[in-house]
């Protein structure tokens, strides 16, 4: 990857870590430029719901069969070893390193057309909150180099999640992982509101809810919540 | 893993109602006794800015959710607003700047750690279950895990009440509870728009129809999603594609 692409990022993720700061926002604006800076297919972020399951927060594309994926791995997955060890998991290969493991997972990963699937833990301490999740159609594994710039991204994440329990008057990171999941809930019930309204599908639905929400300067999470109780219209 | 957690815990509630409708009184019954935590309230919405007790295991519970109605501020109002409140130690510096009326009531009436969990499914808010302990000391990890299921299982029998729901409903655990996938909260948002009703009521018909077709939520989900099912006001109609 480009050095310059790299540091623009860096700035970008910096310049947002100030006081209006939308998390849920910020976490779909990473999960964009993961794909672009490591060169995969598909980025998603993942989050425990603190009762033993992950659940997708943000995604390089709001794709179903892409966030089911993501989902399966609430089960069995890479995302899911990767989150209960705290290490990266990598999968050069599903078909023949990825099948013996994670059976459902893999299967279903080459059905909707990925070979290969990397897992960084977004770590806290000695803990981890979730993981990044990356996907590409092509076999082989990440570099080093690109898997250290992953580690860094998902801590940017990390990061990024607890920027807002600091605005938040000091939630503690319980607190701030069920309110990041609820507002992930509030974004799909808003997506099915604009579906219905437009007459669109609910991938583009969740366009037209970030650029109305950008436009006007609100966040994501509170524009959603308005569109759904029928306070604002698209 | 998450749906043995969901299914122990709903064991735990069960038996506390022994063939009965599953009530909050069981909900907050069978979290007294499985957390380390001595009492529960459960506080519901009626409307956008009304709340009522409905339940509370013990004087100093009942206290407690009364404090923060009077009052109008404490650990529950605050979950309803923004998300989990877990004070450990109600005599930690900070809590008296927040709360000043509840924090010194609360302290009085024997707490010294309160948890509030919201009952909520993203935009549709029910209430709040609130638990104390007159030990102060966080729920630990294990413990957060269960009070966080005991709250998914007050929220399903609130939101099974919210459309009129039957007994039989409410002793139904729905099958993939332990956190509905992204499709079913999607088809919610459009059921609310077809039936032109509020959010909430939206996830009642839902779930409603899903149980009366023997239908796990997921698939009548997708339908929806899929645009093969439609939500008529007073009936549900198939479009044959």
């Amino acid at each position: 990857m480009r050095e310059r692409q790299l540091a623009a990022v860096f700035v970008e993720m910096a310049d947002t870590l100030v006081a209006d700061f939308d998390a849920i926002e910020f976490l779909h604006v990473l999960a964009d430029r993961c794909v672009s800076l490591l060169e995969v297919s598909a980025a998603g972020l993942l989050l425990t719901d603190q009762r033993g399951a992950l659940r997708v927060v943000a995604a390089s594309s709001e794709e179903t069969r892409l966030l089911e994926l993501f989902q399966l791995q609430s089960d069995e997955g890479p995302c899911l070893d990767c989150f209960h060890t705290r290490q990266p998991v990598g999968v050069a290969d599903l078909a023949t390193d990825g099948a013996p493991r994670w059976p459902r997972f893999s299967a279903e990963a080459r059905r909707v057309g990925f070979a290969s699937v990397h897992a960084l833990p977004m770590r806290l301490r000695d803990d981890a909150i979730g993981a990044l999740n990356l996907f590409d159609v092509r076999v082989g594994s990440l570099p080093a180099e690109t898997l250290g710039v992953a580690q860094a991204l998902a801590d940017v994440a990390t990061i990024g999640l607890l920027q807002e329990r600091i605005i938040r008057r000091g939630a503690t990171l319980a607190e701030q992982l069920q309110t990041a999941l609820n507002s992930r809930i509030l974004i799909e019930q808003a997506k099915g509101v604009i579906a219905e309204r437009k007459h669109v599908d609910v991938g583009r639905a969740f366009a037209l809810l970030r650029t109305a929400a950008r436009s006007q300067n609100r966040h994501l999470s509170e524009f959603a919540s308005e569109v759904v109780d029928g306070a604002t219209n698209l | 893993m998450d749906s043995e957690r969901a299914a122990r815990i709903w064991g735990l509630v069960a038996e506390r109602a022994r063939g009965a409708p599953i009530s909050p009184a069981h909900i907050c019954a069978a979290a007294a006794a499985g957390i380390n935590v001595d009492g529960a309230g459960l506080t519901v919405m009626v409307g956008p800015t009304r709340r009522e007790v409905v339940h509370a295991t013990d004087r100093v519970a009942d206290q407690l959710e009364e404090f923060q109605l009077t009052f109008g501020q404490g650990p529950c109002m605050d979950a309803f607003d923004h998300g989990p409140v877990l004070a450990d130690e109600l005599e930690a510096p900070g809590y008296l700047a927040r709360w000043p009326a509840f924090t010194p009531a609360a302290i009085g009436a024997g707490a010294r750690a309160v948890f509030a969990l919201p009952l909520r499914v993203g935009a549709i808010r029910l209430g709040v279950i609130d638990f104390y302990r007159a030990r102060p000391g966080g729920l630990a990890h294990g413990g957060l895990a269960d009070a966080l299921a005991f709250a998914d299982a007050a929220t399903t029998i609130l939101l099974d009440g919210v459309d009129g729901g039957g007994p039989e409903l409410k002793s139904i655990w729905p099958d993939g509870q332990a956190g509905d996938p992204a499709v079913v909260h999607q088809a919610t948002g459009m059921i609310s728009v077809q039936l032109g009703v509020r959010v909430d009521v939206a996830f009642a018909r839902l779930r409603a129809y899903a149980f009366a077709h023997d239908r796990r939520l997921r698939d009548v989900a997708r339908d929806v999603v899929e645009r093969r099912l439609r939500f008529e006001p007073d009936e549900a109609s198939q479009d044959v594609q």
